[in-house]
């Protein structure tokens, strides 16, 4: 009691200046306090980004060493002039030993070993690559860029330090004398890692790719959008428009929303009990993934979709209906079109959450080591946040600019996706009085 | 002197619980203006909503009671809303033409209702109803252009051309002028003594001198109740009721 008296007091023996003065303080305040926070979530935005660039943007390069390959047709096994077919059938392993071991001198078996091991185990499949796609080069010597291993690989692009001693080191000393004498002679050099878009998954990260995943994710997306997109909207277009407002419907809109609150890993396994142990669905598909991905995100499209339907002003149907246009008319001539844009962009950035989507795929199986990529959605495959899960858990250094990279991939998938739902959005979204 | 066109008997309506119109029994003669006054939320528009069943979309409307058109009962099961609706146009408060051209404004009824099977008939109703609503001459330019980049004024006479496109019997009108500047209304009103001798008209309005400039008949509504109807020059002069005395005097409402 005394102190609303107290407080009155103060109030009354406020100057007219002073109040104002206190009033622009607060607002002055507020700005502040806006400013702040805008700044310290765009500082956090930023190191996330630089430390994943600076991490990740490295894996887009690979390094390669220049060494002359003699296509021996003795050592292939075939005739000079041997078709595509046979050089198709021939042993490249010898080829391949005696190549390598030619750029550089070595005494023993050991030290034989260690040098090979300074390239890729996919040197064999490049040498023979290299005269399938052009058989001319048998009898000749040419030069070849071979891959080289992830070890030499992470010590040219300076991620490995060689300063350690020899014993806690992947590479021997007698392995940096050949790097140096190779740097020396400008056989080292880096170019573009195609083998990053191109290649499944492998436990060597020089040759290790994302296209599984990427090929893998795109299934899935696609069979989550066919799924949910259409029994999303007509979901949202019968509730909103034509369900009778009572106790059912309240209900069902309560669960929808609650469903889509429900954690993903849920999903998870709901489909690992349903779609794989009952009605036996093959595990680690896009087909599972996709419809296990389309189950989570329906209530996330139906949302959306019911506020760009209710965005639609009563007035538009009124004006349709009372022209003499049946219900089903006015809702599919005229609210449906105008909801749209709303019910595009919904969709869309339900999709991008759908693909950053990790702890259901990982329950249905898409854990799995595949090196394959898919051809068909009921093959095996990966996906690229699962992708990015598996080479965060590998112990080798190359994942770890691996790991950076598929995120970069993914990133940038999520943005131009939202970024497509703005401007469909912007574009389409017609204006009403 | 004319037919009567729409008949109302014992007509109530229920929003849920609460009674909106009670026992109203209301003539409207045909080729006529007939207006209806009232303080807000005194039933007019729940009323002229009655005429083209337009109260069936709110789900917790209950209507009882009899509406006849041409003797023939609208509040029956069997009738065709749709085809009732064709036969009553209406036009809003707010002028509502569909975010769409012009033209395609005008054509969706003729359209829906297969009328115009050509693209040179449906032309002709385009022109036929903005000419009745008077908009033909400063539009005819620009039919593919948007609806809804048309003034105020413009766009309400667009959305009479949009119910006259159908060939409706009745025109209902609900406030049509209030959302307009007095030059908009000046020629709204103009319009409305033109389509008089084509169409039956009812009109609800807030002013009382658009009613007396507009109208042969007027029904004052007070509390969901029909409190007087009569001639408008007889309402306005000389009124039975001393409610209605009170209210176009200006004393409530």
């Amino acid at each position: 009691m005394w102190l609303k008296e107290l407080l009155k007091n103060i109030e009354k023996n406020m100057t007219k200046e002073k109040r104002l003065k206190k009033r622009h303080n607060a607002e002055k305040r507020f700005r502040f306090y806006g400013l702040a926070s805008i700044f310290l979530a765009l500082l956090f935005v930023l190191i996330l980004v630089q430390n994943i660039f600076s991490k990740g943007s490295s894996a887009f390069m690979k390094t390669a060493i220049n060494v002359d390959v003699f296509y021996d047709p003795e050592l292939l096994g075939v005739k000079n002039g041997a078709t595509k077919d046979e050089i198709l059938e021939a042993d490249f392993f010898d080829i391949t030993i005696e190549t390598l071991l030619k750029t550089y001198p070595t005494n023993n078996l050991d030290e034989e070993n260690q040098l090979i091991d300074l390239f890729t185990t996919d040197a064999e499949l490049e040498i023979k690559n290299a005269l399938i796609n052009n058989s001319n080069l048998l009898g000749k010597t040419v030069s070849l860029e071979i891959t080289s291993s992830d070890d030499i690989d992470q010590l040219h692009k300076g991620n490995y330090p060689r300063d350690l001693p020899e014993e806690r080191r992947r590479i021997s000393n007698f392995q940096l004398s050949i790097y140096d004498n190779f740097l020396e002679n400008k056989k080292i050099i880096k170019n573009f890692n195609n083998y990053f878009f191109k290649n499944g998954d492998s436990r060597d990260p020089e040759i290790a790719g994302i296209g599984g995943a990427l090929v893998g994710s795109f299934y899935s997306i696609l069979i989550c959008l066919l799924l949910s997109f259409p029994i999303a909207v007509l979901a949202s277009i019968y509730l909103e428009e034509f369900a009778p407002k009572n106790k059912i419907t309240d209900f069902i809109e309560i669960n929808i929303n609650n469903l889509a609150a429900v954690p993903s890993i849920v999903y998870g396994l709901l489909a690992l009990q349903i779609l794989l142990a009952t009605i036996q669905l093959p595990r680690s598909t896009p087909l599972v993934a996709g419809i296990t991905l389309a189950l989570m995100t329906l209530p996330r499209i139906i949302i959306p979709c019911r506020a760009s339907l209710k965005a639609v002003p009563p007035s538009i149907r009124e004006g349709a209906l009372a022209v003499g246009a049946s219900k089903f008319q006015s809702v599919f001539h005229h609210v449906v079109p105008l909801a749209l844009p709303g019910t595009l962009s919904g969709t869309i950035i339900g999709l991008a959450q759908a693909l950053g989507e990790t702890a259901p795929l990982i329950l249905i199986g898409m854990v799995a080591f595949v090196v394959d990529i898919p051809s068909t959605p009921i093959d095996p495959s990966s996906s690229l946040p699962v992708q990015v899960y598996l080479w965060s858990e590998s112990a080798e250094r190359g994942f770890v600019e691996k790991t950076s990279a598929t995120i970069m991939m993914l990133l940038s998938f999520l943005i131009v996706m939202n970024f497509l739902a703005v401007y469909l959005r912007q574009k389409f979204e017609k204006r009403w009085n | 002197m004319s037919d009567i066109k729409i008949k109302s008997k014992n007509l109530n309506v229920y929003y849920g619980n609460k009674q909106a119109l009670f026992d109203v029994n209301l003539d409207l003669n045909e080729k006529e203006v007939t207006a209806l006054i009232g303080p807000s939320g005194c039933g007019k528009s729940t009323f002229i909503r009655c005429i083209n069943r337009m109260n069936d979309v709110i789900d917790i409307c209950k209507v009882t009671g009899n509406i006849e058109i041409d003797g023939i009962e609208i509040n029956s099961k069997e009738l065709d809303v749709v085809s009732l609706r064709e036969r009553v146009g209406m036009v809003f408060q707010k002028p509502n033409p569909f975010p769409k051209s012009i033209y395609d404004n005008i054509s969706y009824g003729p359209k829906i209702h297969g009328k115009g099977e050509s693209k040179n008939e449906l032309d002709e109703i385009v022109e036929n109803s903005l000419r009745k609503a008077a908009l033909w001459e400063e539009v005819k330019d620009r039919l593919n252009e948007p609806g809804t980049g048309l003034s105020g004024g413009q766009q309400q006479r667009l959305c009479i051309a949009r119910a006259i496109s159908v060939n409706p019997e009745v025109i209902l009108m609900d406030e049509p002028c209030s959302a307009l500047d007095p030059i908009a209304t000046a020629k709204i009103e103009e319009l409305i003594d033109e389509l008089k001798k084509t169409y039956t008209i009812v009109i609800v309005t807030h002013s009382m001198a658009q009613a007396v400039r507009v109208s042969q008949k007027t029904g004052f509504f007070h509390l969901g109740k029909l409190i007087e109807v009569g001639k408008t020059e007889k309402i306005f002069k000389n009124p039975d009721n001393k409610m209605t005395q009170d209210y176009i005097t200006g004393r409530f409402g």
